[in-house]
């Protein structure tokens, strides 16, 4: 019975959950680990390993993937990551990434840029592009 | 941030020239009143907090909002090619609203690591002077009044700007050099002399590097200077000479892991004996609620009656919003001299609303 019942909370879990894919062009082959996907995203590191330059595309912030992504690959808070940008901006240090409206868009462009990089929920990977991190 | 809006200059000749102008902006609301003090009876002054050096920011026992209460606007233009410029302008209720250009400065993004800036810029001393103005950018409602006691603001000249990467260590590092003339400086004419005073930093020279690893950011400053100080028109001598050179130091320490987060700057300025100041701060996140507790602390280390002042602080803040964020603030200060006396001791309660836009 209780097996039963973890399985049935599992599933819904899992439902519920899609994850967030870190995705790029097809024909990108740098390398990732989540603290290159942390930097590009906050402006630290404006390179993929392969030497061209990084264009990272977020999501807007009511989004809840955006939500997932900040809090699982930046370790931020939606407040805590925009008070970060705004000591930048307000300085001249950095600009936020652009932001797009859903998970289609990111795919449209991410898939049109091979120096572009973004994240959607991992249902809506296509062909057309290369996850090369889950959270 | 989220309002942008995209002008399209067209050109005289036959061409278009797009230029996308983004404006920006942030603003505090703040109100506050001393609850309790002595003022400086030697100087005539009621019980003040001053929560603010260089803007002379004054709360008395009255309630008011306008000591810290500003609105700053940032329109930038990139023209392609790496070029772009920027301007941001502030109006603060200690000025009556009075809107001024803070920075005004071009920049040409020479590579990805590094970036050339000529024009009119905050003078970097501290960790927290470039975004002073931004309270939502940190946790409390101000930075510690006895850290950011200098009366030069800002600066024109040149900044050279470097950001790298070394494995899983982030490097930021700027050299600048310039100088600043404020024919009525606020802080030396308003409140210390109240007479109208001309102070000059000239030879300006500094250089920040800054490194940052997951949880940790350490940030090292040095910067030299010589002072030229002008008293209802009279040349200032310190020593027989009108003019000193000033050395200034800083460290500082930040350590963030996630809810938990300390906060630490320690200053050196030497200026004919050293003026030592420091920072200590910790809080925790709940959530949208972070309550935080600070101490600072100024001492002049020469002298028979140095200056010498500290802070307490407790305080919360309410990300109540997703671009706005409330803070309340207790402030016990206490001020040790007697020729050298600041504002006396006060303790004061100060709230408002921090955004973004």
């Amino acid at each position: 019975m209780r097996n039963l019942i973890y399985a049935v909370l599992l599933s819904s879990a899992f439902n519920a959950y899609a994850g967030v894919s870190v995705i790029v062009h097809p024909s990108n082959g740098s390398s990732f680990d989540t603290s290159t996907i942390n930097r590009i995203f906050t402006g630290k590191e404006k390179s993929f390993s392969n030497g061209n330059k990084a264009i990272p595309v977020s999501q807007e912030p009511g989004n809840p993937i955006t939500d997932e992504f900040n809090s699982k690959a930046l370790n931020k808070s939606s407040a805590q990551l925009k008070a970060y940008w705004s000591k930048l901006i307000f300085t001249g240090k950095g600009t936020p990434p652009k932001e797009v409206s859903n998970d289609a868009e990111v795919i449209k462009m991410v898939s049109a840029n091979p120096d572009t990089i973004g994240f959607v929920s991992s249902d809506s990977v296509t062909d057309a592009v290369k996850v090369v991190q889950q959270f | 941030m989220k309002l942008k809006y995209t002008l399209l200059v067209t050109a005289l000749a036959s061409t278009t020239l797009h230029a996308e102008v983004n404006i920006s902006g942030f603003a505090s609301m703040t109100g506050g009143q001393v609850l309790s003090g002595s003022g400086v009876p030697q100087f005539g002054l009621e019980p003040t907090f001053l929560a603010d050096y260089p803007i002379v920011s004054a709360y008395k026992e009255d309630l008011s909002f306008s000591p810290e209460s500003l609105i700053g606007l940032q329109i930038s233009s990139d023209l392609g090619e790496g070029l772009s410029v920027t301007g941001q302008i502030v109006a603060r209720g200690a000025n009556d609203y009075d809107a001024e250009f803070e920075w005004a400065y071009a920049s040409y993004e020479i590579n990805d690591n590094w970036t050339f800036q000529v024009g009119k810029k905050r003078l970097p001393l501290f960790y927290y002077s470039d975004f002073y103005d931004v309270g939502y950018a940190y946790v409390w409602m101000r930075a510690p009044a006895d850290n950011y006691t200098w009366q030069i603001f800002n600066y024109e000249g040149a900044n050279l700007l470097y950001s790298g990467a070394i494995g899983d260590w982030g490097i930021s590092a700027n050299v600048y050099t310039g100088r600043e003339d404020d024919t009525e400086n606020k802080l030396l004419s308003e409140f210390f002399f109240q007479t109208p005073t001309r102070e000059i930093w000239e030879d300006i020279l500094g250089g920040v590097v800054q490194l940052s690893y997951d949880w940790l950011e350490l940030r090292v400053t040095h910067m030299r200077y010589t002072n030229k100080r002008f008293r209802n028109g009279e040349p200032e001598l310190w020593n027989g000479k009108d003019s000193r050179d000033g050395k200034f130091y800083g460290l500082a320490a930040n350590a963030d892991f996630g809810n938990v987060f300390i906060l630490s700057e320690f200053n050196r300025l030497d200026l004919d004996g050293d003026l030592d100041t420091y920072m200590i701060s910790a809080g925790y996140r709940f959530d949208t609620i972070t309550p935080y507790i600070m101490y600072s602390n100024f001492e002049q280390k020469d002298g028979d009656d140095p200056e010498k002042h500290d802070t307490r602080a407790v305080g919360v803040r309410w990300d109540f919003h997703p671009s706005a964020a409330f803070k309340v603030q207790y402030d016990k200060v206490e001020d040790d001299s007697t020729a050298l006396a600041v504002a006396g001791d006060s303790e004061s309660l100060t709230f408002g609303v921090d955004l973004v836009f």
